[in-house]
Formats: C-alpha cells, sequence, structure tokens
C-alpha cells in the first residue's frame, strides 16, 4: 500500500510561505525583511492556487518561496543585522548613562554591512550586471538631483549619498565619453534617456538604457518611503561602482578617477574627472588601486607630461612644479592633443574635457574617424542643458565649448573653430550675422542633436534653426515596424538628399548656411514626385481610391494633387486609374476575403472552448491595436486638412 | 471567637477592680459574628447584672459619680430615647439602628435601664472600633470627643486643674452641628488623639498616698463584652443559615426569648408596585431577607453604595493623597549615628591586585607589539574586480523570475511628438478621470515648441519610488504570451463548396392565413406533399414543389401540436397530435388508388371485428390503459380522411413512428405515467411501456433498425431494448434542458438540441457522454434532424436561423466523425421570441423544409 500523503506536507503547501510565516522563522523585525528582500532580490511569487498555498485558509497573505527563505536564513546580512541591533543597544545604553568614551569605542567598532557578496551572488556574471543596470542607473540618476539639503520629514537623504551619486553618474559618463558608446538618446516629457552598447562578458553587447531627468528641483511627494529608495540605492551604488571598476579597468583606466577639486566648484560636470591609465604592471587583475597610489600616480604622471609634452593645462602648472618626474616613464596621463585653441589656456575646463576626447584619439583612433560630430565643433549657448549636450556631442566625438568659458559664440577664444551653434532661444538673423562675423556656423536647436544621433548620420539643419517650427521627434525605439509613418518617409527622402549635400560641403569644410527652405523642400518634393509616380500613386490619392466613397479622403487626395501641381482632369484621370487598378485587386481580395470570412465564421464554431476564448481574446487584442492605428491616422488626416487649409487662408 | 467572647465577660466579675483597662481588651475582641449571637446575648445579660455591682462599686468610690448615675438612672425613658436617636444620627449610623432602638426599649422595660448607658457606651467604642479598622480614625475620634464632652456635662468638673473647659449648651450644639455637618479635619488626625492621651481625660483627685499630691482618675469604662451593637439589636436570632428554610413556615425565627417571630404581612405584587410607584423612597430601600421587610437605606449607605458603584473608596472621608510624614529623610531628620561601628575595609581604598595584573598584561602585549592600540581593522577596498571572464551564470532554474525590464519609451513620450498623439480634449478628460492604473500612459502627452520650454516631471520620483516597491513587493509569476497567428486555431476542415449539395437559399414558401404559428412540419415519404400543422388547429398538406396547399384537415382540437408521416412508403398515413387526441390521417384522394387501399386496409382491419369504438385489446385489457380509447370518426370524416383518432389523457406533444409504419410512439409529457404511449396501428392497441418514468419525458425515438427505443428525459438519454425489456445505457448530455433529438440512420450516433443553446453529439460506440458539444446558436435550440439518407444534419434555433452541417460518419470504428458546419439559412422572422419550430429533410434530396413562428413553411433548396 501506498504511503499515506498527510495534508500540507507537499505541494504547494510546503513550496510557500507566507510573509508572517517567514518573519517568524528569520526572527527579525519586518523592517530588516524588507531589506533584505530588496538586497537579496526576493520577491513574492503568485501560487497557482492560493487556497492551497495557504494550507485551507483563503485569507490573503502574501506568498514567498519557501526555498528562498531558506536561502536568507543563511544569509550574512542576516548575522550583520543582528549585530547591529545589539551594537545600537549598546551604543543607546553608553550614552544614556553618559560613558562617552565607551559610547565612543562602539560607534568605532560599528558593524558595517557590506554588499559586496551581494553583488557577485545576483549577478554572477558581468553580462548579467550590464542587463539589470537600467534600474540602477535611473534610481542614481533621480538621487543625483535631489535636493542636497534635505528636506525635514520629506527627504532623508544625506547630502554625501547625494554626491556619490553624482559622482557615480559621472564617472559613468565619462566612461560613455571615452568609449563613445552612447547610440541613442530621446528627449522626453519625462526627461532624456540615453542608450549605450556596453561589452559584456566574452564580448557579449548589452544595451543599457537610462532616464535623466531635466535640470529642475525634484517634486518630492510625501507618500515616499525614503528608507525603502535607500534600500535600493545602497545596493544599486555598489554595483555601479562594481561595473564602473570593470569598466575603467578594462580601458586600463585608475577608478576611482581622480576628481578636479577646481573644475569641480567652477560647475565641472565630467570635465572634472581626470582619466588616468594604469601602470602595465598593475594589470587588469589587481584587486584594487588605493587612493595614495591614483594621487603618486598623477603626480608622476604630470610630472612625464611635462616633460614630454611640451603644452600644459594651465590648471596642472602648478602641481606640475611641485612634481618630481622620476616615474615619468613609467605612467603618463593621455594628454590633449592641443590644436589652435591652445593658445587661450583660460579656458581651462574646456581642455581637460578637450584632453579626454584626445586621449581617446590615440587608441581609437580609427574608430574616431567614423564618429558622427568629430569634423565639428558645437558651442553650447547659456540656456540649453550642457549636461546632456556636452555629453552627446563628446560622446561622439564633436568638440564642445559651453557658454562657461565664452558667454557668446563670437567671444569663444577659437572661434574660428566653431562649425555648429546650439541654441534654444529665439534670435534675429542680424543677430546671428552679427555674431557669425562672416564665418559660416551652422545655427541649431537642440534637437537636431539628438536626431542625428538617433539616425546615426548628419541630418539637414533644415527646420531646426532658431525659431522655427521643429518637425517631430520620434522615439528610437519606437517598436520595429510596429508603427509605420509612410508620411515621414518623404520627410527622410527630404533629409537624406539634404544630408548628402550637407557631407559635400561638409567635406569642402564649407559649412552649410542658411539655403532658401522652398527650394530645398521643392526640388525633394520634385524627387519624391518622380519616385512616387514612377512606382505608385500618392498616398492620398491612393487612399482615396480605396475608398472611393469617402469624401474626406478624396479632398485630401484632390489637396494632395493641388499640392503636387496636377491639373484637376488630370488628377481624376489618375483617380479613376487608380480606382479600377484597385478595385480589381480589391474584388479579388474582397471575394477571397469574403468568402473566407464566412466559412470561418462557421469554422468557429468547431472550435474547442478554451481555443474560442484565446482566439477572442487575440481578436480583441488586435481589434484595440487596430483601433489605436487607425484613430491615430483619423487623427493625422484631420491635422493635415486643418494645415492645409490654414496654410491656403 | 464566641467562646473567647464568653471567657472573657465570664472573666470580667474577676477583673472588676481594674476596670480601666477593660476597654483595651474589648477593643482587642473586636466584633463578634451574627453566629454567636445567642451566647452573646446571653453574656451581655450577665454584664448587664455585673455592671450594676459595678456601678454599685464606682458609686462608693465617688459620690459624684453616684449622682450622675443617678439621674441617669432616674432619667425618664423617654429622654433615653431621645439621647439615643440624637447618638443615632451620628456620621456612622448603624445599619439597624432602629431596632437597636426597639431592643434597648425592650432592654429599658426590662427594668435595666442602667444597662442602657452602657450599651451606648460600648457601642461608642464599636464604632469606634470598627472606625479604627476600616481607617476612619479622625471622625471616630471626633465623635468621640463630643461624646466625652456630653458626659462631662453631665459631670461637673470638681477640679480647677482639669483642662476640660465647660461648655455651654449653645456651645455644645454648634460644636453638634459643626461635627455632623463639617467634615473633620484630617490634619487633626493622629495629632488629636495624642495630644488627647496626654491631655488627660480623667479628673485629678487628691491622692491618698502622696500628701496634697493628685491623682488622675479615670472615668469607668464600659467593657460591654456581652452587648455587641449590630447583632444586639437584630430580634431575629435565628442565626446565620439560609432564611429559605423558613419559607414554608409562618414564622420566620425565634426572638431572644425563643419565641417565635411571625412573618410581617407580605403585600401581594400590587401592593409592592403601588408602594413602589407612590413611595418615592422605594427606590433606596432594600429588602432585609432576616427580618423580611424592607429597610430604608440611609444617605449614608447610599453614598456608599454610590462609591463602590464608582470603584472608589467607600469612605468617604479617606483621603488617598494625605501628605507623607517624613520621619527619617528630609532636613533635620537625618540620621547621624552609623548603622554599623565596623571599620572600612581595606580594599576599599588598596587599588585590586587582579585589574592590576590584567592591565599588565596588556601592556606587556602592547609593548611587545602584539597589541596594537586604535588599529582600524583591516578594509576590504571598496571595489575591486568582482567578475572575471571565467564567470558562469547561475543554473536556469523554474522559480527564478528576474524582474522584466521598463520598456523602452514611445514616440508618444517625446517632448515634441508627431501632432495626432496628442490628446483630444475628450481623450484628455478620459484620461483625467480613469484611475490611475487604468491610464494607458502614466504621462499627459504634450508637445513643445523648443526644448527649453519643457518643464520638469513632477512624478519621477513617485514613479521610480512606484518601481521599487514592484520590485520588492509584486508577486511575480511567468505569463506565457502566444505569439501565434490566431488563424492557427480555427480548426483545419474541408472547405463547404466541396461538400455541396446541401441546402442554400429558399426556393418555396408555404405561407399559412394569419400567420399562425407553425409548430410542425413534416414531409411524405416519397417526398411529394409537406404537412404542417399550425396553431389554428388545421393540418394542412402542400404540394412540396410549387407551394400549393393541396388538403386540409381541421381537428377542432386547439393547436396541432405535432405531425409526422408514416415512413412506410407504401402507404400515406399522417398521425397529427392535438389536445387530447391523436389523429391518424391520410389524403386518400391525393395518392395513388393502390396506395390508398394499402392505407385503409392497415388502418381498419382492426375496426372490422368489432363496433365503432374498440378499446384497446379488445377484451384482454392491458392494465393502465384503460382510458385510452380508438375512435372511429363519422363517415363525412373518414370520406376526408381522417381514419382514427385515439383518445388519449393529456396532451400529446411528440409522435414518432417505427420504421415499418405499424408502431408509433406518442409523448405526453403532463400524463403523468401514461407520457409515453406505444400505439400498434394494425391492432388498435395502445401500450404503455413504463411503469414508472425516470422524469419528464420530453422526446422518443425508434432505433432505425434495432428493437431499441430512446427516451429523452430532461438532461438524459435512456436507450431501452424494447424485445428484453431492459435498459441499455444512459446517456448523460450535460445540458440542462433536452428539447429535441434525432439519431443517425445508422443508429449509432444521435444528436440533441438543447433550450440552453447547445447541440450535443453522441457517439453511442464511444462514450456515454457527448462527443462534441457545440454552441453556435444565440438562443434556445427547437430541432435537429438528421437527413434521412445524405451525411447532412441541420439545427434550428429561436435566434431565427437555421445551421446545416456535413456530417460523415466514417465505418473505420476509430475515426471520429467529421463535422463540418456549412451553412447558415436565415429568412424565418422572429416573432415572440421564437424563431425555427420544426424542419424536414426532403427525402432524397439535399433540400430541407422549415417552418416557423411567423406562420411560414420555408423550402431551402441547393
Amino acid at each position: 500500500m501506498a504511503k499515506i500523503k498527510k495534508r500540507g506536507e507537499s505541494g504547494a503547501a510546503k513550496n510557500y510561505v507566507t510573509r508572517n510565516q517567514a518573519l517568524k522563522k528569520l526572527q527579525i523585525s519586518l523592517s530588516d525583511f524588507r531589506r533584505l528582500c530588496i538586497l537579496k532580490g526576493i520577491y513574492p511569487r503568485e501560487p497557482l492556487n492560493k487556497k492551497r498555498a495557504n494550507k485551507g485558509s483563503s485569507a490573503p497573505a502574501t506568498f514567498y518561496y519557501h526555498k528562498d527563505i531558506q536561502y536568507l536564513l543563511h544569509e550574512p546580512l542576516l548575522v550583520k543585522f543582528r549585530e547591529h541591533k545589539a551594537f545600537a543597544k549598546k551604543l543607546a545604553k553608553a550614552l544614556g548613562r553618559g560613558e562617552w568614551a565607551l559610547a565612543k569605542n562602539l560607534e568605532d567598532a560599528k558593524p558595517v554591512a557590506r554588499l559586496d557578496h551581494l553583488v557577485k551572488e545576483r549577478y554572477p556574471t558581468f553580462t548579467l550586471a550590464l542587463q539589470d543596470l537600467q534600474d540602477p542607473l535611473n534610481l542614481v540618476h533621480l538621487f543625483s538631483t535631489l535636493p542636497t539639503n534635505p528636506i525635514p520629514g520629506k527627504t532623508l537623504v544625506p547630502s554625501s549619498i547625494i554626491a556619490e551619486c553624482s559622482r557615480l553618474i559621472s564617472e559613468w559618463k565619462v566612461w560613455a565619453i571615452r568609449t563613445h558608446s552612447l547610440r541613442k538618446i530621446f528627449l522626453g516629457v519625462k526627461g532624456v534617456y540615453y542608450e549605450c552598447d556596453v561589452l559584456g562578458q566574452g564580448g557579449e553587447t548589452v544595451k543599457v538604457r537610462w532616464l535623466e531627468g531635466y535640470e529642475f528641483q525634484q517634486y518630492v511627494p510625501t507618500d515616499v518611503d525614503f528608507r525603502i529608495l535607500l534600500t535600493f540605492l545602497d545596493l544599486y551604488r555598489t554595483l555601479i561602482s562594481f561595473t564602473l571598476f570593470k569598466l575603467y579597468t578594462e580601458e586600463n583606466l585608475v577608478y576611482p578617477p581622480p576628481l578636479d577639486v577646481e573644475l569641480d566648484e567652477r560647475g565641472e560636470s565630467v570635465g572634472a574627472f581626470r582619466l588616468v591609465e594604469k601602470k602595465d604592471n598593475e594589470g587588469v587583475e589587481s584587486s584594487g588601486v588605493s587612493k595614495k597610489a591614483v594621487r603618486k600616480a598623477i603626480r608622476g604622471i604630470k610630472a612625464g607630461a611635462s616633460g614630454t609634452d611640451g603644452d600644459v593645462d594651465m590648471d596642472e602648472e602648478e602641481e606640475e612644479v611641485a612634481a618630481t618626474s622620476e616615474e615619468a616613464n613609467e605612467e603618463f596621463v593621455e594628454r590633449p592633443s592641443k590644436d589652435q585653441e591652445n593658445e587661450d589656456v583660460s579656458t581651462a575646463p574646456l581642455t581637460t574635457y578637450n584632453s579626454l576626447l584626445a586621449s581617446s584619439s590615440n587608441e581609437a583612433s580609427t574608430s574616431k574617424q567614423n564618429l558622427l560630430f568629430s569634423p565639428y565643433t558645437f558651442y553650447l549657448s547659456r540656456e540649453t542643458s550642457s549636461r546632456t549636450w556636452e555629453f552627446v556631442i563628446r560622446a561622439l566625438g564633436g568638440k564642445i565649448i559651453t557658454s562657461l568659458s565664452a558667454p557668446t559664440p563670437a567671444d569663444a577664444a577659437n572661434v574660428d573653430s566653431i562649425t555648429h551653434v546650439i541654441i534654444d532661444r529665439p534670435i534675429t538673423a542680424e543677430r546671428m550675422r552679427e555674431m557669425e562675423g562672416g564665418r559660416k556656423w551652422s545655427w541649431i536647436q537642440p534637437q537636431w542633436v539628438a536626431d542625428c544621433v538617433n539616425k546615426q548620420k548628419i541630418i539637414s539643419s533644415e527646420g531646426y534653426h532658431p525659431g522655427q517650427l521643429l518637425p517631430p521627434h520620434l522615439s528610437p525605439w519606437d517598436g520595429e515596424g510596429e508603427v509605420y509613418r509612410p508620411w515621414l518617409d518623404e520627410q527622410n527622402n527630404a533629409i537624406t538628399a539634404a544630408q548628402e549635400a550637407v557631407a559635400d560641403e561638409v567635406e569642402d569644410d564649407d559649412i552649410e548656411k542658411d539655403a532658401p527652405v522652398e527650394d530645398d523642400d521643392a526640388s525633394e518634393e520634385e524627387e519624391g514626385e518622380e519616385d512616387s509616380e514612377e512606382m505608385s500613386y500618392p498616398p492620398a490619392l491612393l487612399a482615396s481610391a480605396l475608398d472611393p466613397e469617402n469624401p474626406t479622403l478624396l479632398h485630401a487626395a484632390e489637396l494632395e494633387a493641388e499640392q503636387n501641381g496636377i491639373s484637376h482632369g488630370a488628377f481624376r484621370n489618375q483617380l479613376k486609374e487608380a480606382i479600377k487598378a484597385n478595385a480589381g485587386a480589391a474584388k479579388a481580395a474582397e471575394s477571397k476575403r469574403g468568402g473566407k470570412k464566412g466559412e470561418e465564421d462557421l469554422r468557429k464554431i468547431m472550435m474547442s472552448n478554451k481555443k474560442a476564448k484565446l482566439y477572442e481574446k487575440m481578436q480583441y487584442s488586435n481589434k484595440e491595436k487596430a483601433a489605436e492605428k487607425a484613430n491615430l491616422e483619423k487623427k493625422r488626416l484631420a491635422i493635415e486638412k486643418r494645415k492645409r487649409k490654414e496654410a491656403r487662408a | 471567637m464566641a467562646p473567647r467572647n464568653a471567657t472573657a465577660s465570664s472573666s470580667k466579675p474577676a477583673s472588676r477592680s481594674a476596670s480601666t483597662s477593660k476597654p483595651v481588651n474589648g477593643n482587642a475582641i473586636g466584633r463578634p459574628g451574627p453566629s454567636t449571637l445567642k451566647n452573646k446575648k446571653r453574656a451581655v445579660q450577665e454584664v448587664e447584672e455585673d455592671e450594676d455591682d459595678e456601678d454599685d462599686f464606682a458609686s462608693a468610690g465617688s459620690g459624684m459619680d453616684m449622682s450622675d448615675d443617678e439621674e441617669l438612672e432616674l432619667g425618664d425613658g423617654d429622654e433615653e430615647d431621645q439621647e439615643e436617636d440624637g447618638e443615632d444620627e451620628e456620621p456612622f449610623p448603624e445599619f439597624d439602628s432602629e431596632i437597636e432602638d426597639e431592643d434597648e426599649d425592650e432592654a429599658a422595660q426590662e427594668g435595666d435601664s442602667e444597662s442602657e448607658d452602657s450599651s451606648q457606651a460600648e457601642d461608642e467604642e464599636d464604632d469606634e472600633e470598627s472606625g479604627s479598622e476600616s481607617g476612619y480614625n479622625s471622625s471616630d475620634i471626633e465623635a468621640m470627643y463630643g461624646e466625652e464632652n456630653d458626659n462631662d456635662e453631665y459631670s461637673p468638673l470638681t477640679s480647677p486643674s482639669s483642662s476640660h473647659k465647660e461648655l455651654s449648651t449653645d456651645e455644645k450644639l454648634s460644636k453638634l452641628i459643626a461635627k455632623n455637618s463639617i467634615k473633620p479635619d484630617e490634619s487633626l488626625g493622629t495629632d488629636a488623639k495624642i495630644s488627647r492621651a496626654k491631655e488627660g481625660v480623667g479628673r485629678l483627685v487628691p491622692s491618698k498616698l502622696v500628701e496634697g499630691g493628685y491623682k488622675r482618675e479615670y472615668e469607668d469604662y464600659e467593657a460591654g463584652y456581652g452587648s455587641e451593637s449590630s447583632t444586639e439589636d437584630n430580634p431575629n436570632t435565628v442565626g446565620n443559615i439560609p432564611m429559605e428554610w423558613y419559607d414554608d413556615l409562618p414564622h420566620i425565627g425565634y426572638d431572644v426569648n425563643g419565641r417565635k417571630i411571625f412573618r410581617p404581612a407580605q403585600g401581594d405584587e400590587l401592593d409592592k408596585f403601588l408602594s413602589n410607584t407612590e413611595d418615592p423612597a422605594a427606590w433606596t430601600s432594600a429588602e432585609d431577607r432576616l427580618l423580611q421587610q424592607s429597610v430604608q437605606l440611609s444617605d449614608k449607605e447610599l453614598d456608599i453604595i454610590r462609591r463602590l458603584e464608582r470603584a472608589e473608596n467607600p469612605d468617604a472621608d479617606f483621603d488617598p493623597y494625605q501628605p507623607t510624614i517624613e520621619w527619617f529623610t528630609g532636613e533635620g531628620n537625618e540620621r547621624v549615628m552609623p548603622l554599623s561601628a565596623a571599620p572600612e575595609p581595606k580594599r576599599r581604598f588598596v587599588p585590586s591586585k587582579w585589574e592590576h595584573k590584567k592591565i599588565m598584561k596588556i601592556v606587556k602585549a602592547i609593548r611587545e607589539g602584539r597589541i596594537i592600540p586604535n588599529k582600524p581593522s583591516a578594509t576590504k577596498p571598496t571595489v575591486y574586480q568582482i567578475w572575471s571572464d571565467s564567470d558562469q551564470p547561475n543554473l536556469e532554474h523554474a522559480m527564478y523570475m528576474p524582474a522584466p525590464q521598463l520598456p523602452p519609451p514611445k514616440t508618444i513620450e517625446s517632448y515634441n511628438p508627431p501632432e495626432e498623439y496628442l490628446l483630444n480634449e475628450e481623450e484628455q478628460k478620459e484620461w483625467e478621470e480613469a484611475e490611475k492604473e487604468d491610464r494607458k500612459t502614466d504621462f499627459l502627452p504634450a508637445k513643445y515648441e523648443s526644448l527649453r520650454l519643457v518643464p520638469g516631471y513632477k512624478n519621477l520620483v513617485q514613479e521610480k519610488f512606484e518601481r521599487c516597491l514592484d520590485l520588492y513587493l509584486a508577486p511575480r509569476t511567468r505569463k506565457v504570451k502566444l505569439n501565434i497567428d490566431p488563424e492557427s486555431l480555427i480548426p483545419k476542415l474541408p472547405a463547404p463548396k466541396e461538400l455541396k449539395p446541401f441546402p442554400v437559399a429558399t426556393s418555396v414558401l408555404y405561407r399559412h392565413p394569419e400567420n399562425s404559428r407553425v409548430r410542425s412540419v413534416d414531409t411524405s415519404p416519397d417526398g411529394t406533399f409537406v404537412a404542417t400543422g399550425s396553431e389554428d388547429g388545421v393540418v394542412r398538406v402542400w404540394d412540396l414543389g410549387n407551394g400549393r396547399e393541396v388538403w386540409k384537415w381541421n381537428l377542432q382540437g386547439g393547436a396541432v401540436q405535432h405531425i409526422a408521416w408514416s415512413p412506410y412508403r407504401d402507404e400515406s398515413l399522417l398521425v397529427a397530435l392535438v389536445a387530447g387526441k391523436i389523429a391518424v390521417l391520410s389524403p386518400l384522394a391525393l395518392v395513388a388508388p393502390a396506395i390508398a387501399a394499402n392505407t385503409l386496409t392497415h388502418v381498419n382491419t382492426a375496426f372490422a371485428s368489432s363496433a365503432a369504438t374498440t378499446k384497446m385489446g379488445a377484451g384482454k385489457e392491458i392494465k393502465g390503459t384503460e382510458s385510452i380509447k380508438w375512435v372511429r370518426p363519422s363517415e363525412k370524416e373518414r370520406e376526408r380522411g381522417v381514419l382514427v383518432f385515439v383518445e388519449v389523457p393529456g396532451t400529446p406533444k411528440q409522435v414518432s413512428w417505427h420504421r415499418k409504419g405499424d408502431y408509433f410512439a406518442t409523448v405526453a409529457s403532463d400524463a403523468s405515467n401514461k407520457s409515453v404511449l406505444i400505439h400498434q396501428l394494425s391492432k388498435h392497441a395502445t401500450q404503455s411501456p413504463f411503469k414508472k418514468l425516470p422524469g419528464q419525458v420530453q422526446k422518443v425515438i425508434f432505433h432505425p433498425s434495432k428493437p431499441h427505443f430512446f427516451v429523452a428525459t430532461q438532461r438524459y438519454i435512456r436507450q431501452y431494448d424494447l424485445s428484453s425489456q431492459t435498459l441499455v445505457k444512459t446517456l448523460q448530455s450535460g445540458v440542462k434542458w433536452i428539447s429535441s433529438l434525432d439519431l443517425h440512420n445508422k443508429g449509432d450516433n444521435l444528436i440533441i438540441g438543447s433550450y440552453d443553446k447547445k447541440l450535443a453529439w453522441f457517439d453511442l460506440d464511444l462514450s456515454n457522454k457527448p462527443y462534441k458539444t457545440l454552441r453556435y446558436h444565440t438562443k434556445a435550440l427547437r430541432s435537429v434532424v438528421y437527413h434521412p439518407t445524405l451525411p447532412l444534419f441541420a439545427s434550428a434555433s429561436d435566434d431565427g436561423t437555421i445551421h446545416i452541417f456535413h456530417c460523415t460518419i466514417y465505418q473505420d470504428l476509430m475515426q471520429n466523425p467529421l463535422i463540418v458546419p456549412l451553412k447558415i439559412l436565415r429568412g424565418h422572422k422572429v416573432t415572440d421570441g421564437i424563431g425555427v419550430l420544426d424542419l424536414s429533410w426532403v427525402s432524397g434530396k439535399p433540400w430541407l423544409v422549415s417552418s416557423g413562428s411567423d406562420g411560414e413553411v420555408r423550402l431551402w433548396c441547393s
């Protein structure tokens, strides 16, 4: 006879434990449990049968996987928590008795929980860590923008943590600039999204995307529990610093990169970091670099630089005097290969940045040639966010002159090297001419940079000039082929054409000027038209042909024809032809579909209940999607019509 | 306690001379329990006698005293009563003070008036004693004080050194008033007592021993062992026994003299009620069980009750917040003398040797470098190489579910999206009104002309916080996302056009007058006629091809419930059902003469031997079918082709022919156990095959080849073997209410239609559960019919549609029947929620005749 199974000893009843049971088992408080769950990545489960998992009770409960809790049971952190609890008690006692010396001793021997092992445990390979880097980066970016003076009762974030967060993101950006790994950028209503390609373990490329809010004071709602956020942040900070260490080490750089305090105080963000290459003998295996070593290394480098390189940065000069030069041969800092703007040493923040760029030029010179913005120098007007655009442009090889160094582009030291001026406010043409002073600058709005990055090519600056109505900014992740926008193709064609032209111009080192808009457009449109006539009918006509009864579509087609300059008679003929051509195809399709449809209707009778429900669900979601699409299309047509009407009026 | 008391009182005479010490003794003894009442009474008497002696002795001692006593003794009893009354108004009146009075009155009657004084004195003592027990000292003392003053009044002060001032009557009165109205000052408490003791109450008498000296002579104290105030005044001496023992007796106990105390007159309930309502003090009185009468509670007692209710100290004068008296602490109370005279031990001022040793050990270790003070603990570097290229990911585990990544932003989130992404006013309103969870996007799409105009996003912190909450609080489950073409779910079936012919369109319409509902339709076995039975009670025969009405019978029995042609081709017989009877009809004029003759012979043979009315079995009646009569219609009717009437109980609803055309079965669901009847035409015999039916029978049908009979009840279909009279099998339909039933011509497959919109196909060889249950009609099914020869079947429903199906039944038993939906026939109108009522296939042709509630019968051709 088989052994009689007892209730609650196998299956779901055994596999799941409720939260209270887990607390009892672990003998910790709820808040400690929460912290442990966050750090260890333990999450509740949804058993298939709740009643069975809860041993017959249907009371609402949170279930955890039994083995997860078992796994928490021998977590070293748990011991640390207990130690900390004991420490807190001892400290409170000591303070209560006024035994200050004892309290100080206790404070010195305070148990500190380290999360290194958790990082390795949760992300056994580097690739896995990179794949999960999105949330950490988002949170660290968010925290770096929180108010530094904590609002009592609202934000309990010590300013040291905020400072560390901003250091981490700067380091991350410095790394991205150095490796030119920025791929996409999207300006959303919530903030700016970036995407980087990061090499994971074994050359695997991982896409890391993060969101950086706009530079405003963050609104902090009252019901946000900062204890939870800070627990997450603890883990995330650890994870990011280890990731950065790995990334820097792979680049053969010293991590953490030394921060130039002076530059930092001047408001430089990414530029305030100095990248230091490691000595060869230090190797990748060296587990850590002490600060002392780094400082020493820097000093050595500077000395070396002074010896080898003729030109030196202003900010480094003082140090350089004191520096000894014995280690000059061993190490070197990648120096900026200063070009023409070298004479103005007062643009110190810039130069460090340039040095950064230049440093990459040595080894990645081949790839640098292919970088999008490498031939250009951008002037960032003061209302544009230098945090965003400095990073983006530098990550794509461009040079930057910020308003920090020169209040207007005309004041910049290296005026002649400027090719683009990124400006985000209306400006009169006279003023532009005045500033240009005979030079040819491309005046563009920041969106141009983002669109260029997303399209991986320099697009025409038409439509991006200051004060102009910008073309729509599309998401680079907008579902591969999910949203098809044929009406944008024309635009794209135009842009490519323009871009080719621009490329030619650029090659001639001739900066694109404000070409008459109409000219360009007309030529492109003609091109487009030729294409369309060869290939098929213009879209509105086609739409109208597909649905001849629809007066709005017909009107749209007429308008289109008018725009294209087709006479009414010609348009009629075209329409007729199109309808005829369509009708045949449509009829065939219709008959096929109709026959099929009737058949389908009947065949559905024979579906099993389960399949029928699934089918219904699928049809429903498909219909929803189609309806959404149709709604967008309808709106678009309405808007186009309205615009045309306005244009005519 | 009682014996002690007794001894005390008996020892009294011996210690008479030392009477001053008596009160102390009496106090120590305390209040005796009520159980010792009797003894005490006796003791009291003794004491009274003793006291007489004592008084005499005292009078011998001092003339003053004597006079005093005399005065008291000689005093009027009334006066004394008054005095006692005055005493009764003391701050602590006894519960039974009245009784006490009476008691004492009694005692006075006995002539021992002196005892009253003593008892009174004792009363006071008792009061004091009880007061000291329960903690109200001061007031008692005060009372005592006052009392003694009273006494003093009677005893003129002879001694000039006496501290007692003589009080005037007014002063005395005012003091009395003050005593009774004002709460005594607590501060007086102990001090008062002490001072009183110092003061000396006794009078100074010239000492006999010392010349010119005085000695203090105290008043005699009444020990009062025998007189227990609380018990003494209780006239009922029955003791502490349950009073219900006296419930049946006329008396309630005994007085001191052993006489019965009779139960006081008890009013009835009404009296009680009246007294309760009339007497305003009734609610403050309580019943004394011992005396069986109600006693009015005094204010003091009520106050005690009130305090007990409030969980306070019952004593109104008790002050829980008395100031502490610092005896040993505070200024002036410091102890100067040490507790112990032992000298301070040496260890108090010599440093510890062992501590010194320990410290030296540490010092040595530090010197040797084994201990480095304030050494920072070895710290791991904050960051180091944690991953290497040889790392292996964890093995995949079914229970490991990594958190899903946030989806990338869509164009709608752009600061400058194409204009069509912006919400119009209604959408915006909808977005604002929707719950946060129901919104499609968590932000309102907006378009800004340039980047500098984009404001900060307000919800950024909130969103990140919610994401964090999701990460650690949201339960994770794996959801399989099907990435399949929905079309692949539809079963692969042959196209309908490959399965032609089947009916597709109406070709002939048989319209009934006044659109009366056509409940039943059937086609003749040769396929030339259509018979219809409508609700106007007329059975019509139509020419199938051209739709002309060729014959009709008005059965005048209400609606024609059902009609059916006999499947036997050599005859032309039609059975029509109306309420209470079955009509066997034949359109004799329309058919070939040979067929007509055959028909007549078949039907009329049984009439030949009997009269116009034959009863079932002609003599050998089968039990239970007595009420069924086979009636020969009138000559005129017979000419019209009405051949036989069978009168049956209830309203038959369905008729089903046996394939040979001799038997037919009818179902009348309202005829209890005779709802299923099998009629034999050749013998005019009717059988009721079931003594008891398994439920309400809906439909019956004969098996096409075997002697089997199918009976469909509400939910089950039972297959009976008629020859062996056994139940072969029961089919469980799984539907709620079977409406129709048909059997395939091979006899192995069966379809049922149900009022709950389902059609179930049974493969009798496979299982007793449906092989397929289809649900495609939107309303109840009325009829399901197999084609007699072709692989087709049809179902009709109240939704006004007819579904045509192809059904191939394979010879191979392993292969399931193929069912292909072919066509939906629409044309019948739905009236009063009823659509198509009946169907009938035209034999040999893929044509279908359907009748509807709209009064139309349609022929559907391919």
